[in-house]
This record gives structure tokens, sequence and C-alpha cells, in this order.
């Protein structure tokens, strides 16, 4: 099976400023992978590049078999882009979610007015994901009547009652008070567990050695290191990395 | 810890009776405040009543004044009549005091209030067709504000810029009397409905822009991300939210143009309450008493308006961010 995720040779400028160096990654199916690095190295301009909510500047994307070639306009480009983000949610560091509609109609909002989907069916579909991240209870609440926990996993559900085939996670913590951050961790375990195909943007080195499958390490627009969890946080190759460790190491006593 | 529960004893915690304190002092503010303000009103009736007080030579009377119809020299005309309402054998003695107030054509009153209450229909009529053409005229222009095509951007400006530069006056004259020139004549109701609408639709493309702008860059990044279009972004996360940002400043631009709608009355063709007071004051010299009747009805319009507005606010603010 071709690898759901295929990157090849990624370039993305800020103007004159080089973001993304040539950058090439595949990423299989129901795998796990956590993208971490200092700030500043690109790790959620990349992820961003995926579903060209930033496009990139040269190199192709192709998501569960749509081939996108970036830096490109026009009708057909559109129509690419867009299937690429069906088959991709996203769930950003500031949750994103709409203030002006309750938690249900957040959830069954991409369904019903991007899929054109049955708003009963739509409905069941987002109460099961919601029941799943554990926030059925406050459906009818508005956002702003919610913890920043709550908000980040009514927008984890959102994005999965959109049935992608790859879930975008861009620092989904660290916009949390400390004591919030466990349970959206627990629930992006659970997404994962279920069989899911993640790319998580992250500060949480605990989660990266708990729960991927594999750790890319960005420094300057590139990826530097590309390893097991375990490999990586025993034996890092590159001083970068190592110097990311240690202080992660460092804040765990 | 939550500082509203009550100890085990039932009794108030302090957090409790502080907000108690507090709340107890804001009624009573409000209490006060409404009471001042039926003080007022009471104060302003009475200087209109015609009521006068006068003390002098040991006795103190009050009397009202009021106009009466008379026939002298086979002509009708109207003159001040005065009824004494009570008098008490003591006060002043000598000169004294003599407290008059404004005495206001009763009759008058009577027989035109009709007449110029007519006009709240058509001032209505100018308001809501007005501020319908303005919302549209005001998303437009704050849209091509928005815009990056460069010619969009400056018809916009170009139109706010024109219209918040000129007098509403003057607009108002331009489309009832220069347009004939060119051909196209407009009814008075329809030039200052045109006029109106331009005005406030000018002033209002701000508002429209600033609540556009308040919607953050992640709230389209979000619906962009679900797979919304640019039109469904717009549409279903970015109005609402734009809108629910402007109503507030929206109603306060219709209040004031229900307001202006009494320019209209210059083009002499809109049969409005300004013009109908005008007209019923000059004809029988009695400009205040026709001008207090339209500032009643007015005032009434926007002391209605003021608190659907108030009403709409709280209704907006229940599922705000």
């Amino acid at each position: 099976m071709p690898p759901i995720i295929q990157i090849s040779s990624l370039d993305k400028y800020f103007g004159r400023l080089h973001v993304i160096k040539n950058i090439s990654i595949n990423v299989e199916e129901r795998e796990v992978v956590c993208l971490i690095g200092r700030s500043g190295s690109g790790k959620s301009t990349l992820l961003r590049c995926i579903n060209f909510l930033e496009e990139p500047s040269h190199g192709t994307i192709e998501v569960d078999g749509v081939r996108v070639e970036g830096g490109e306009k026009g009708k057909v480009h559109r129509q690419l882009v867009h299937d690429v983000r069906l088959k991709t949610g996203m769930v950003f560091q500031e949750f994103n979610l709409f203030p002006h509609m309750s938690v249900l109609e957040n959830v069954i909002e991409g369904p019903v007015t991007v899929k054109r989907m049955e708003r009963a069916k739509a409905v069941a579909l987002a109460e099961e994901n919601l029941d799943s991240v554990g926030m059925l209870f406050k459906k009818d609440e508005y956002p702003n009547r919610l913890s920043g926990g709550q908000k980040q996993r009514v927008a984890i559900a959102r994005a999965l009652t959109m049935e992608p085939r790859v879930m975008l996670f861009d620092e989904p913590t660290s916009a949390l008070d400390p004591e919030l951050i466990g349970e959206v961790l627990n629930v992006m375990k659970k997404v994962a567990k279920d069989g899911m195909t993640m790319l998580v943007v992250t500060h949480e080195m605990g989660f990266a050695r708990e729960v991927a499958d594999r750790v890319l390490v960005m420094g300057d627009g590139e990826i530097i290191e590309d390893a097991n969890p375990k490999d990586l946080f025993t034996q890092p190759k590159d001083p970068r990395t190592k110097a990311l460790i240690d202080r992660y190491r460092s804040g765990e006593q | 810890m939550n500082l509203f529960n009550k100890d085990t004893n039932g009794n108030k915690s302090q957090a409790e009776l502080l907000y108690e304190a507090q709340q107890r002092k804001q009624n009573q503010f409000r209490r006060n405040v409404i009471l001042s303000w039926v003080a007022l009103l009471l104060f302003l009736i009475f200087l209109f009543s015609g009521i006068e007080i006068k003390s002098g030579d040991g006795v103190t009377t009050v009397s009202s004044w009021e106009f009466q119809v008379v026939i002298e020299n086979n002509r009708e005309v109207r003159k001040r009549i005065e009824s004494t309402l009570l008098s008490l054998p003591f006060g002043f003695s000598n000169q004294g005091f003599d407290l008059k107030t404004i005495i206001v054509d009763g009759e008058f009153i009577r027989e035109n209030i009709d007449f110029v209450a007519e006009g709240i229909l058509q001032t209505i009529r100018i308001s809501i067709l007005s501020i319908l053409f303005a919302v549209a005229l005001a998303l437009l222009a704050a849209l091509g504000r928005l815009s990056a095509n460069p010619f969009i951007y400056a018809l916009s400006t170009f139109y706010v810029s024109l219209i918040r530069g000129t007098p509403l006056y003057l607009q108002i004259f331009f489309f009832f009397l220069a347009l004939p020139q060119l051909n196209i004549v407009l009814t008075g109701l329809w030039a200052g409905v045109l006029a109106l609408g331009l005005n406030y639709g000018a002033y209002m493309s701000e508002t429209f822009r600033a609540g556009l702008s308040s919607v953050g860059k992640g709230q389209r990044e979000a619906a962009m991300a679900l797979g919304m279009t640019p039109g469904q972004t717009m549409r279903r996360i970015v109005l609402p939210q734009a809108l629910r940002f402007a109503i507030p400043p929206m109603g306060n631009d219709f209040i004031a143009m229900t307001k202006d709608s009494a320019l209209v009355s210059a083009t002499g063709f809109v049969h409005e309450l300004m013009w109908r007071a005008q007209k019923v004051g000059r004809a029988e010299f009695r400009n205040m008493e026709a001008l207090i009747m339209a500032a009643i009805f007015y005032w009434i319009m926007t002391l209605l308006l003021t608190s659907v507005q108030s009403r709409v606010e709280t209704r907006l603010a229940r599922g705000d961010r």
C-alpha cells in the first residue's frame, strides 16, 4: 500500500525567507508522526502546507491519492486543494471554534455545508464523536462557556466528523493551562488508538515518546532527524536534537 | 473552592454579602435615576402648563391660562383667558411675586394633532426604505474596502469620501432639484430615500468594515480547513459574526436616520412629521405648538426604537464569544 501522505521536494518562501527547504517525507496509513523542533523551525508551516492553508512555493503534496503541485493557480488547482482538505482534518492551537454556533452546530457545520450531508445523519455522527471526546453533555452550550481543554476536544470532534483520512494537529495543547493539557492528550491518544493517521506538531515530548510511531525533528526548515521515539530519546544524533531532549529531561525532573 | 458556596451554618459567605450590597447600591441608583427623570419631565410639563402663581397684597392665587375662541367685532379670535383655580387669603404683602409659565394653545393642538400625527407613517416609511438601501450599500462598500482589486477598493473609498464630504441637505436637493435638469424626475419621497440611503450607506460602511475585520483570521482558516469555499466561509462564518458586531451601531444609525428624515420635508412634497408641523405652524402662527407636537412624536419614536435596540443587544450578547 502506498503511503497515505507523500510530500516531495517541498519548498516554502515567505518573501525572501526560505522556511521549508526541499523537504520530502512519507507517512504510512495509521502512523502517528510527531513533528518537534524549536519555534521558528518551520514545523507549523510544513503542517499547514499539507492542507494548503499555506500555499507551498514548489513541490508536491499527495494525500490519499490526490496529488497537488504547489505554487499553481486556477480552477483545477482549487478543486484539488478542496479534495485534499476533505481528506484532512485540522486542529488549531487556538481552537478556532465558531463563537456564534453551539457546540453541536460547530460540529455539524462541515458535513452539512460542505458535504451536503443530511442534517439528521450529521447530528448522529456529531453526537457519536462528541461522545467519544467526552463533550456530548455540552452539545447545546456556546463555545464561550467552555474551558480551553473542552474547546479543543470539541475542535477535535469537529474535525473527526468530516471523516478525514488524516488528522493534522498544530500545537493542540500550546494555548492551554497546564492542568487542561492532559484531557486533550488523552483524547488524541484515543484517536490514535482508533487507527487514525496523525501528524502532530507539538512541544509535548512525553506525548511524542509515548504515542508516536515516528518523530521528525525540524531545524531551520529541514528535517534534521527522523527516527522512532525510542532511538531518538536514547541516542539523538544531531546536537540540536540532543539540546531539545536535554531541555525536556531537565524539565521532567 | 467556590466563592459562592454557603458554609455549613447556612450563613451567607462574605463574597455573597458583598455581591448583595453591590446589587442594593445599584438598584438604589437606578431607582433614583428614574425618579429624577420623572421630576424633570413633570417640571417640563409644568413649564408649558400656563399656570400662574401670584402672591401679593396678602392674597395668594393659583390660576390657569388658556387660549379660548371668542367673538370680537364679529370675528373669531383666540384670546388668553385666565381662570382662577385657587385663592388663599394669605401671602406676601405689597408686591410679592408673580410666577408665569408658558401658555400653550391647547385649542390649536387639539385641532391639528391628527393632521401632524398622520406624518408618523410617512416618516417611518422613509426611514425603513432608506435603511434597507443604506444597509445594502454599506455591505457592498465594506466588502469593496476589503477587496484586493485596486479598482473596487478605489470605487468604495471614492463613494464614501464623496458622500461624507458633502452635506446631506445638499444631497437631498441634488436628487430632487438638480436631477430634473437631466430629465430624471424623482418624487420627493424617492429623492429623499436615495439621498438618505446613499448618505447613511457611506457612514455605515465603516461600521461594517470594522465588523468584518473583527472576525479573526483563525475563523477563516478553520472554515477553509473544513473545505468551505470562500463564499460559504463568508456567508456561514464571517458575516454572521460581523453582523453581530455591527448591529448595535446600526441601531444608532437607524435612530439617527429617523430624525434626519425630517430634512426631506425641505423638498416640500413629502408630507412627513416635520413638513406637517411646519405647515400648520406657519398657517396660524403657532410654530411653538406645532414644533412641540412634532418633537414629542419624534421623541416617542426614538424612545421606542432605543428600547427595541437594547433588547436586541442583550439577545445578541447571549451567545457571545
